[in-house]
């Protein structure tokens, strides 16, 4: 590095960035990356006429990314009489593609629903893009009434692997997880191009295409253990509204499944079992619970203990003793097994 | 005033921590500026609730920038410039000579994609806004994104209990009865003033002063039964209570519990962790190792006996007799 460089004061990375969206929209025929590297604010300090800019061409580069993430759209434009040479290409930003359509609008009672959907992510990973969205939307000047709603709502994507499976379904990566499949003695390494991300009863479920089968699936993200590695290269991908197909198929194997529990009247499961959506509860105290995934409803009945008894599906009612086992099992002190209970 | 206290906590003015959010703060601020002619510091904090501090740092950087221009020297008539009388003087901004940008930026695919989830969960609040409403924002916020937004969706939740009194009561500043059972396991009569309405995904929650504890208590609206709102006015002077955002707080007589959980399971443990470093537990053969406070042994016996191959509770002897008391009980009546 030459010792000059050391003496230019820094120019901030908002400000960088903030020159190159302007240069970039200000130009028709798009300015090369020499040009850019030359002239633009932030770099044109740190540019060596007759030197190595690899770093600062490793910098434009990032800063790509970072504006192409927050929705600018940053085109690349081949020069006619020389395509595929890096040198000549042309960078802009189309001002029809960058802008807002001016037909859109929002009235106080969209900006509240607005205002609250976006703090509903207040704590999720998506926490940056709902902010970054409600600037773009006060932007706009589009006042709220604040009317008083007395709401907090809050998505919750405690699962690790969601910040990731967002990440490579936006930029269209594949992702490798270990997946532990109920039932299943060990979690299998999975390599998939994602589809969609939704929540259905409280959980969120992975759509994607596994490349080990060749075949779509649905992954509960909950059961991906570890860390979740993204690929490189992104790939093309058929259009079509996986979240919604995502979304019916768990509603119909919903729909498909029935439990029938037996429960204690007037206890914690009897009363919050019965609420649930579809949920019918027969003079003799048995509730008919619709359910998606077997295991994880095991899981809830064999918490709430003494106060349910699982009729049916059989499947069922031995994995909720299953797991009644195992509780008894790992938390008996000694050798001798003072559990009676199976 | 009942209006007042029932304001959802505001997404503070926490100052933007990346560079990415400060240049969409830019890109925000000068088709806003632009639109309005002339706005004070004030009003333009209050608007982007941001600080009048960030609102004066953007306003001096917008003021400096621009494009090369052909000279590729950023020439005076390359730059924007703004009303230096006006900003020093009066605490206003007024744009003089604009560059470049005139309207506000699209949504990007994320961005589009975080707040139309987030309509999506929000559909099931009793709020009588006409479905309709949710459609049509969708539609525009996907075309107001410059890609597809990205595939994610929540299903709406209709199981919401109560919410649709709870809010009632919240909104006309009236108490509310109701039966509920606590996580003991006791029934009783609640009288409560309500306060603020809490979600955490499929489950909600009601705080509110209670009249009976003489306390702020977090009720979740699925134990409660028989509600009805009443005529009675809230008592004003608990208005001003201060309300976390952790729905739970662990309190000094809490019983200190150690408990070993599958890494990948961390999460199971919720509002257990709350005061918890989850990022620094101590490792114990494949699991970690966490003390947690709990106010009583009921919720963590019940999880352990859910999720007994993710947690198992160590310590005290007490707690895991509990653990196999409770599902040594659940198991006897499959014999009968």
């Amino acid at each position: 590095m030459p010792s000059e460089n050391r003496a230019v004061p820094p120019v901030p990375v908002e400000e960088r960035l903030f020159s190159l969206v302007l240069a970039l929209l200000a130009t028709e025929s798009g300015l090369t990356k020499n040009e850019i590297l030359s002239t633009v604010q932030g770099y044109r300090q740190r540019f060596e006429v007759h030197g190595d800019n690899a770093s600062l061409e490793r910098q434009f580069e990032r800063d790509k990314d970072d504006i192409r993430e927050l929705g600018v759209p940053l085109e690349t434009l081949e020069a006619p009489g020389d395509p595929g040479n890096n040198q000549s290409l042309r960078y802009r930003i189309p001002r029809a593609a960058y802008e807002l359509p001016a037909d859109i609008s929002f009235s106080p009672e969209e900006i509240t629903l607005l205002n609250l959907a976006a703090m509903a992510w207040r704590e999720g990973s998506l926490s940056r893009e709902s902010r970054r969205a409600l600037l773009k939307l006060r932007s706009i000047g589009a006042d709220t009434t604040e009317p008083v709603l007395g709401y907090a709502p809050r998505i919750r994507t405690r699962d690790a692997a969601f910040g990731p499976l967002s990440d490579a379904l936006a930029r269209g990566l594949t992702a490798t997880f270990l997946y532990l499949k109920p039932g299943s003695a060990a979690a299998r390494l999975r390599t998939v191009r994602p589809l969609a991300l939704v929540q259905h009863q409280g959980r969120w479920h992975l759509k994607a295409f596994d490349q080990g089968v060749g075949e779509p699936r649905t992954f509960l993200l909950s059961r991906i253990s570890g860390a979740v590695k993204l690929g490189r290269q992104p790939l093309e991908l058929a259009p079509g509204d996986y979240a919604a197909e995502a979304l019916a198929e768990l509603d119909a194997l919903w729909e498909a499944n029935v439990a029938e529990i037996e429960v204690v009247p007037g206890m914690d499961a009897a009363v919050r079992l019965s609420r649930r959506r579809g949920a019918t509860l027969s003079t003799d105290g048995v509730i008919s619970l619709h359910f998606t995934d077997a295991a994880l409803l095991a899981d809830e009945l064999a918490g709430f203990g003494p106060e349910v008894l699982v009729r049916s599906p059989e499947h069922l009612v031995e994995a909720v003793k299953a797991r009644l086992r195992l509780a008894v099992d790992a938390h008996s002190d000694g050798s001798g097994g003072d559990s009676d209970g199976s | 005033m009942a209006a007042d206290r029932d304001r959802p906590a505001k997404a503070a003015a926490e100052p933007l921590a990346f560079a990415q959010d400060r240049l969409t703060f830019l890109l925000a601020l000068v088709p806003y500026v632009l639109d309005a002619g002339r706005v004070t510091v004030a009003e333009a904090a209050a608007h982007f609730q941001v600080s009048e501090k960030q609102i004066r740092d953007a306003v001096s950087l917008i003021a400096v920038s621009g494009v090369p221009g052909e000279t590729t020297q950023y020439q005076h008539g390359d730059l924007f410039d703004i009303s230096w009388d006006a900003f020093d003087e009066h605490d206003e901004i007024v744009i003089t000579h604009r560059v470049a940008l005139d309207d506000s930026p699209r949504f990007s695919a994320r961005e589009a994609a975080a707040l139309i989830a987030g309509l999506q969960y929000l559909q099931a609040l009793p709020e009588n806004v006409d479905q309709g409403v949710y459609s049509s924002l969708m539609d525009k916020l996907a075309r107001g994104a410059s890609e597809s937004p990205s595939q994610v969706a929540i299903a709406s939740s209709d199981s919401t209990g109560s919410l649709a009194e709870v809010r009632d009561a919240l909104a006309r500043g009236v108490r509310l009865e109701f039966d509920y059972l606590s996580s003991r396991g006791s029934a009783e009569r609640r009288e409560v003033d309500p306060l603020r309405i809490d979600s955490d995904d499929e489950n909600w929650y009601l705080r509110a002063w209670d009249h009976l504890r003489q306390a702020v208590r977090t009720f979740r609206l699925d134990r409660m039964t028989g509600v009805t709102v009443t005529d009675r006015p809230v008592d004003e002077e608990h208005g001003d209570l201060p309300l976390g955002d952790s729905l739970f707080q662990a309190g000094d007589d809490d019983l200190v519990v150690t408990v070993d959980v599958d890494p990948d399971a961390v999460a199971l443990l919720g509002e257990f962790m709350a005061g918890v470093d989850t990022r620094r537990l101590e490792p114990v053969g494949d699991r970690v190792r966490a003390r947690i406070r709990v106010a009583h042994l009921n919720g963590l016996t019940r999880l352990a006996a859910a999720r007994p191959s993710a947690v198992t509770v160590v310590d005290p002897p007490e707690a895991r007799a509990a653990v196999v008391d409770w599902a040594s009980r659940a198991l006897a009546r499959y014999d009968g």
